[in-house]
């Protein structure tokens, strides 16, 4: 009892988070003056994060910690992606404040169920044995339900928000129906015993475990939106709210990601026949989800959708860090996340004053927003040029890491494909960026959502985007200091 | 009498009745039955290892875990399908064609 008392004190994020839930929930209730109670609501939500976040940039480093009878474990590599996620969210509380896209009487219902899927993305980046990852995806999927659906009156966000419980619904029981196997063959659901069991296995009982993995990486390849499980994801994606959306192609990702890639080092850090028939699996869904997301992307006509199509093939890039299996990669993935969540959050951003002002979020909508708004119009450039790869943006710094990641462990033809691939993404960026800058606009009235507190706060995403990409040493070097650990 | 592989079996038509009601009912809520349906699978799955494999108490836990997670998720889920019956008036999945471009 005490030892799990004791286990408490390396749970501090996660329980400022759940504080921070509890005390907005008890804020609803006394929810006076409807503008200064929402402003007050906002600022308790990104105190609390912001707290979590500092106890978490205080402890990257420490020493690996398996905790409450290790269901789950505190390492840096954990720690840092939370810090990316809890980054994501605040990014997203503020968006939401600033969004019309979600209905008025909104109170605190956004903000407890974001905390909450934010918490089970924590679960599973730290997730130590295989119920806690069924556990962490749960509590990140049906809390995510209800964000997809959350536009009450909306017909288009209550067919996301059902889309996205059937489509969550199914994986996660193929999902379990991999890991009872799994248990089976191996007798365990202990990370840490894992490893040394797959080496004692028999040719066939590893000719079983296979199909069994698999089985279980359609849960989190669903996640992750990974082909041939990302059918959902763009007509959820379009569906959602803005600010829902923004948090959709941040959170639930890495946290995918996360779990993907201790589990991958878990189950394949020993050479064999097993790890040669995952790693050729992977290899071939980074290179199509790559390919669909990018290829589909380019005739979409809405800017939510395409990004949506853009994160996907973002997710593609993100896996290729993976199948490397070695520290390399997934340094190159923590810092592909860390770029990724500002460019995206920045993206977001202007896509959602240009929703909430003329109610779409075509191409045209975004015609000469560099004579309305030039300081935004050139941040969405900055970020649009990122997201495509191109130096000295972030983007590149991040792209690059996972190329030379690639090129390390040999894998060219892969390697190969991925560069392919930014040059076709280049394509809708940068058709984007041409509507925005060079295409006269059809009337110069100004966008009232951006006033000058949202362009400098638009303007501020876009200065890491830069600096990351110039100074990316120092991120670099965190990235490199978070090891994961796997007994 | 009755050895893991009966179970298991049991396990398996669970799952692929599973699978079949969500690939050929077209009612949304038989789609959601459907998804119980494998998750049932699984859960027999875990109690049948956990007695003739493994002999320890996980494969007990999991199932608790599975039924309690499961009844949140039908809850979501219907709630989400009354929302979605109550705006466009019926419960057909092919009537959700509205955020295809």
């Amino acid at each position: 009892m005490l030892k799990l008392l004791s286990n408490m004190s390396f749970y501090v994020p996660e329980l400022v988070c759940i504080l921070t839930m509890c005390t907005l929930l008890f804020m609803e209730a006394f929810y006076g003056d409807k503008s200064k109670g929402r402003t007050f609501v906002y600022i308790t939500a990104m105190i609390g994060l912001a707290i979590a976040f500092a106890v978490l940039a205080c402890s990257v480093g420490n020493k690996p910690q398996p905790i409450f009878y290790n269901a789950l474990i505190i390492d840096s590599f954990s720690t840092v992606m939370k810090m990316i996620m809890v980054l994501g969210t605040l990014g997203v509380f503020y968006l939401c404040s600033q969004s019309t896209d979600i209905y008025e009487d909104l109170k605190t219902e956004f903000l407890v169920m974001t905390i909450g899927v934010l918490i089970g993305g924590m679960l599973l980046s730290s997730a130590n044995n295989l119920l806690t990852v069924y556990l962490g995806i749960e509590t990140l999927s049906i809390l995510s339900y209800v964000l997809a659906a959350f536009k009450k009156r909306d017909g288009r966000s209550s067919e996301a928000g059902l889309k996205y419980v059937l489509y969550g619904g199914i994986t996660a029981g193929v999902m379990l129906y991999g890991i009872s196997h799994i248990y089976g063959i191996l007798g365990t659901i202990q990370f840490s015993e894992i490893p040394g069991l797959i080496k004692a296995l028999d040719s066939q009982q590893t000719l079983l475990l296979l199909p069994a993995f698999v089985l279980f990486f359609v849960g989190i390849g669903y996640k992750i939106a990974c082909v041939p499980f990302h059918m959902w994801s763009p007509d959820v994606y379009e569906g959602s709210p803005v600010p829902v959306t923004t948090f959709f192609s941040i959170v639930p990702k890495l946290a995918g990601m996360a779990v993907l890639i201790r589990v991958t080092l878990v189950f394949f850090n020993h050479d064999g026949v097993l790890q040669t028939a995952w790693v050729g699996l992977m290899q071939v869904l980074a290179a199509l989800t790559m390919f669909v997301g990018n290829i589909t992307a380019i005739n979409q006509k809405s800017v939510k959708r395409m990004l949506a199509f853009s994160s996907i093939a973002h997710a593609g890039f993100m896996m290729c860090g993976i199948l490397v299996l070695n520290a390399t990669g997934i340094r190159a993935i923590l810092f592909y996340g860390a770029t990724y969540l500002f460019m995206t959050l920045l993206a977001f951003y202007v896509t959602s004053f240009i929703i909430d002002k003329y109610g779409t979020d075509d191409h045209e909508r975004f015609t000469g927003l560099i004579s309305k708004h030039p300081l935004v119009a050139i941040s969405m450039s900055v970020a649009l040029f990122s997201l495509a790869g191109l130096p000295p943006f972030s983007g590149f710094i991040a792209k690059f890491n996972i190329l030379s990641a690639l090129i390390e462990s040999e894998k060219y033809s892969l390697a190969l494909i991925a560069v392919l691939n930014s040059v076709i993404s280049l394509y809708y960026y940068l058709r984007l960026v041409k509507t925005m800058c060079v295409n006269e606009a059809d009337s110069s009235e100004p966008i009232e959502g951006l006033g000058f507190v949202n362009q400098a706060v638009i303007v501020g995403l876009g200065i890491p985007v830069i600096l990351l990409g110039v100074f990316w040493e120092k991120l670099m070097l965190v990235a490199d200091g978070a090891k994961i650990f796997i007994q | 009498m009755f050895g893991l592989a009966w179970y298991l079996g049991i396990g398996f038509v669970l799952f692929c009745t599973g699978i079949t009601v969500m690939i050929a009912r077209k009612s949304i809520v038989a789609i959601l039955i459907g998804i119980e349906l494998i998750l049932n699978g699984a859960a027999i799955n875990f109690v049948a290892y956990s007695k003739f494999v493994t002999q320890d108490l996980d494969g007990h836990i999991f199932p608790l875990f599975i039924i309690i997670v499961a009844a949140a998720e039908a809850a979501v889920g219907l709630a989400i399908v009354i929302r979605f019956y109550q705006i466009r008036e019926t419960i057909h999945i092919d009537e959700a064609t509205q955020l295809q471009s």
